[in-house]
């Protein structure tokens, strides 16, 4: 028999030749290396890292991508970094690939053409898949600059160890915390009931109800009773639903009834100076399992986490805020490989690993129903399952809002706050002064009317 | 086996060895040249560059932590001595002892407050995650756990890697929430009015060390905690912390700075591209092994995965310059180790020895260098085969097949007419045999020719009567006549008679004829019958 040995040879020839570059290749392939700046410090940060971790094992090592966090810092340091970075401030760290941003920065950051559009890496179907006002929210121009990854919305927050104790001796409802006017009356309450519990005769600095911004608790608060508060980029301080609005903190806040605070409301719940809070789902984690009193005594405390309440007669209506991220223009390639870690890091299954640990909300459909459900019953932080169980249901109940976007909505937000403040807190110490001379409800009155009228001339 | 046997005393055919002598030829060959790779260490390449780059990460990043570590033991060195200074002349004024804080409670918010700006620049110039310092004293004497309670001062840096230090984001971990206030800093989610002692080595050994060491400096008094969970909180920390004492000698608490695990793994981020897993260890030197609980880690997934699974990594030379580190027997990792030295020579916890390690998980390093060796092992055996085949291939067009050829020419015996073999050593054979043949050729004609006589004779032979054949056969065994004759009892006349007969009917003339006849019958191998 003769064996024809032409082809076998031509096989492994050419097999030789194949080998041996592909080999080498492989071997001189190097992976992109993308900068990612995020804001989730503290105990959030524990979860991004094993995240961004995972990515890196798994999908980024198929793909030849290793994010590199490179600065972990608030969301004002955030801004002002990335604005320092843009301006080419001097001492400005180099720009990342991907950065956390609210659409404020991203529109700055936009205008100098420094940012790429995320769509085209985007399939219709793959969009489709997230909630739409959560895209709506990060297009500016008809862009896609800021993509969804974690949203967040704002509900009250109660330290219902002590007013389980208020209640059973006053008879107040857990159910009046569902309105604004209700949180006034039950406030009113609670200073009455708490005040007299202090070393002084009064005036022992215990208020109920703190709200973490004022800016955002009129500008819902308008919302839901059918106003905006911007218009044409001015706050609209005449409307009646805005005097209405103001009426229902500031006059709690004049009474000692309300804090009056440039801080976070978690601090003054860490202390039991307040029991009851509006604030970010995000800032759950923030929220104490202990009230420490000022002779280091303390006591477990129970959070509960009601829906975000409502004015009388109003729409149910929330904020939605939250950053998202946003990829910085420099090759197509880099930009694509951005928007993979995008797309995994959104992925329900990831999306709800983050949110589950943090207080943020999922910003895909698929995540926010059934799996949700499923993942609820797996957490382990009470207050975080509070919260997701609270969260799930405002999300069939309420319209969220979103903050108008504009130049200077953050200055007039801050000019708001600062005012408020100011004016609740002139007030209150004009009330303290002379509350002796009179009843409390004469001596508000006389005292606010002009602080009022004060503040809707500041906003003229 | 037959065959073989059976081929074997046939003798081997000559492809075959052809064959044999190739193989032979070609895998001697390639194990000269693997044996030349292994000699020239080509195989173990790999493993050195590995080395080499694991090395120079590992000599980078143990600088790097010497310094940082260095400057942060300084700065809380500083801050000690400043603290111990001010809350000293504080406590005079009001008339107490740095001894007698305890005692009055309600003053120690205001003592501590007053250190606020000290703490936070120390904070800010050490570029550390947290600054603190506790006193000997509580709040509250009579609270139940007022023994393990100290009041203080903790302020965290959350962004201590942030570039621009304008907006530090400074939160109050403990202390009173009074002065968080009064400087407009949150209080951490973690917060509590004062710390827990109750298992806080880097408090009671610090203040038995500087009991018992009243003459040494502040500068071999202090002490690197390992990595910890302050009660409450979340984050590993590693503190370097400092007695406070007044200038009568008195231990009245300690002042430190703190590296969180977060700090340190944003400080020293491997930068190799070759190790995407590459990570930084810091850890207590210790006769068992690297305790993985009482590590910082510095890097990715791999370092998250040693971190968590926790135990020690125990650890075993290998014939290179790499350790080997392994934990349980999921992990293993490959790296090296280099002692870090955090105190003087003479300072109190000189004894407590620290290193810095770099590993890569094994497989990250063996995996690509087998797949380097095991390509370059196949590529031998596909030069092999492929040498082999190629020979073979050349082997049976460029010689076995013209040998075949130049054979069957040689086996047609036409060699007039056969073309060259284009082989001279062939072509010169044919040739000769050509010629050869040709000789062979004439002879044979000439010697066909006295074949034909010699038939023609022994034919004539057989017209003898039986009388003339016996002297016929006599004259064939060399008998005269007369000797004839006499055997056989007869008279010369009668033999003459039979002779003359005998001639004429073989055409003989003489006796000689006769036996040159009988001699060519023998030399021609035939037989007179």
């Amino acid at each position: 028999m003769v064996i024809n040995f032409r082809p076998l040879f031509l096989v492994l020839t050419l097999g030789l030749f194949l080998a041996l570059p592909t080999g080498c290749a492989k071997r001189s392939q190097e992976p992109t290396i993308l900068t990612l700046w995020h804001n989730y410090g503290g105990q959030l940060k524990e979860t991004m890292d094993e995240l961004i971790d995972e990515f890196n094992e798994t999908v980024g090592l198929s793909e030849g991508i290793i994010i590199n966090v490179t600065s972990i810092s608030g969301s004002a340091a955030i801004h002002d970094k990335l604005l320092m970075a843009a301006h080419g401030e001097p001492g400005a760290p180099h720009l990342p690939d991907i950065t956390i941003a609210y659409p404020k920065t991203a529109l700055l950051l936009a205008e100098k053409g420094l940012l790429a559009d995320l769509e085209q890496f985007f399939t219709p179907e793959e969009l489709a898949a997230y909630i739409p006002q959560f895209l709506d929210e990060g297009r500016l121009n008809g862009n896609l600059y800021v993509f969804p990854t974690a949203k967040s919305t704002e509900v009250l927050f109660l330290n219902k160890t002590i007013f389980d104790r208020f209640a059973a001796e006053t008879g107040a409802k857990i159910e009046d915390l569902q309105t604004f006017e209700g949180i006034s009356r039950i406030a009113a309450l609670y200073h009455d009931w708490i005040d007299p519990q202090g070393p002084q005769p009064t005036g022992n600095g215990k208020t109920f109800f703190m709200s973490d911004s004022l800016f955002n608790f009129a500008l819902v608060g308008t919302r839901q009773l059918g106003v905006e508060l911007i218009d044409d980029g001015k706050v609209n301080t005449t409307s009646p639903e805005h005097a209405q609005v103001w009426q229902a903190y500031f006059k709690p806040a004049v009474l000692e009834q309300a804090a009056i605070y440039n801080g976070y409301a978690a601090d003054l719940f860490k202390t039991g100076e307040i029991i009851c809070a509006t604030g970010s789902t995000a800032g759950v984690l923030f929220y104490p399992q202990t009230v420490t009193y000022p002779d280091n005594s303390s006591e477990p405390l129970e959070l509960a986490i009601l829906p975000y309440p409502v004015f009388e007669g109003g729409e149910k209506v929330a904020l939605q805020r939250g950053a998202g991220m946003c990829v910085f223009r420099s090759t197509p390639e880099r930009e694509r490989l951005a928007a993979i870690f995008l797309k995994w890091f959104t992925a329900p299954e990831n999306n709800l690993r983050f949110v589950s640990s943090t207080g943020y909300l999922p910003v895909t459909k698929e995540a926010f129903g059934e799996i949700m459900s499923r993942e609820i019953k797996t957490v382990d932080h009470e207050n975080i399952k509070a919260l997701l169980q609270t969260c799930q249901t405002m999300q069939k109940e309420y319209t969220f809002y979103v903050t108008p976007l504009f130049e200077g909505v953050d200055q007039l937000q801050e000019k708001y706050e600062n005012c408020f403040k100011e004016a609740a807190q002139r007030a209150r110490e004009s009330y303290l002064e002379r509350l002796s001379a009179g009843t409390p409800q004469d001596i508000y009155e006389a005292v606010a009317d002009q602080v009022w009228r004060n503040f809707v001339a500041e906003f003229q | 086996m037959p065959k073989l046997k059976k081929a074997g005393e046939r003798g081997i055919s000559l492809s075959l060895r052809f064959s044999l002598f190739l193989a032979v030829l070609v895998s001697t060959i390639i194990l000269v040249v693997a044996a030349v790779l292994l000699s020239s260490g080509t195989f173990t390449a790999g493993l050195r560059q590995s080395e080499d780059a694991v090395k120079s990460e590992l000599t980078l990043a143990a600088r790097d932590i010497a310094e940082q570590y260095g400057h942060i033991a300084w700065q809380a060195i500083s801050l000690a001595r400043n603290l111990s200074q001010s809350i000293a002349e504080k406590a005079d004024s009001i008339n107490l002892s740095t001894s007698n804080l305890d005692e009055h409670p309600e003053l120690l918010e205001e003592i501590i407050g007053g250190e606020y700006d000290k703490l936070l620049f120390a904070l800010q110039v050490a570029k550390s995650s947290g600054a603190f310092f506790i006193l000997e004293a509580t709040v509250n004497p009579s609270h139940a756990q007022a023994v393990n309670s100290r009041a203080g001062l903790y302020l965290k840096n959350m962004e201590p890697n942030v570039v621009s230090s304008s907006t530090p984001n400074i939160t109050v971990l403990r202390g009173s929430p009074a002065i968080a206030r009064r400087r407009s800093y949150a209080l951490h989610a973690q917060w509590r009015l004062e710390f827990d002692v109750s298992d806080a080595p880097y408090y009671h050994r610090l203040l038995a060390a500087a009991g018992a060491n009243p003459e040494l400096s502040l500068s071999r008094l202090y002490y690197w905690s390992e990595p910890l969970l302050l009660p409450g909180t979340s984050e590993e920390v590693m503190l370097c912390t400092v007695p406070l004492i007044d200038a009568r000698g008195n231990v009245f608490g300690v002042c430190g700075l703190e590296i969180s695990a977060m700090l340190f793994k944003l400080s020293h981020l491997p930068g190799s591209s070759t190790y995407q897993r590459l990570f930084f260890l810091l850890a207590p030197l210790r006769e068992e092994g690297i305790p993985l609980q009482e590590s910082l880690v510095a890097g990715g997934y791999a370092a998250r995965v040693a971190a968590e699974k926790g135990g020690v990594l125990v650890i075993s030379p290998t014939r290179q310059q790499f350790y080997l580190y392994r934990q349980g027997e999921s992990h293993s990792y490959l790296g090296m180790h280099t002692v870090l030295p955090l105190y003087p020579a003479d300072a109190v916890f000189a004894e407590e020895q620290w290193m810095v390690a770099a590993m890569v998980p094994q497989e990250d390093i063996m995996g690509p260098i087998t797949r380097l060796n095991l390509l370059l092992f196949s590529s031998l055996v596909v030069l092999a085969i492929g040498g082999i085949l190629l020979s073979l291939l050349l082997g049976r067009k460029l010689f076995l097949k013209p040998i075949a050829e130049s054979l069957a020419i040689i086996k047609s015996s036409d060699y007039s007419t056969a073309p060259k073999t284009k082989i001279p050593e062939f072509d010169n054979l044919i040739d000769y045999l050509a010629l050869h043949n040709r000789e062979l050729s004439e002879k044979a004609r000439e010697e066909n020719i006295s074949f034909q006589a010699l038939d023609q004779f022994l034919e004539k032979t057989k017209e003898l009567s039986p009388a003339e054949y016996s002297v016929f056969s006599l004259y064939c065994q060399g008998y005269t006549a007369q000797e004839i004759a006499q055997k056989l009892y007869r008279s010369i006349n009668t033999i003459k008679t039979h002779s003359k007969r005998i001639y004429m009917k073989l055409d003989l003339k003489t006796r000689e004829e006769l036996l040159l006849y009988v001699q060519l019958l023998k030399e021609t191998g035939r037989e007179i019958p």
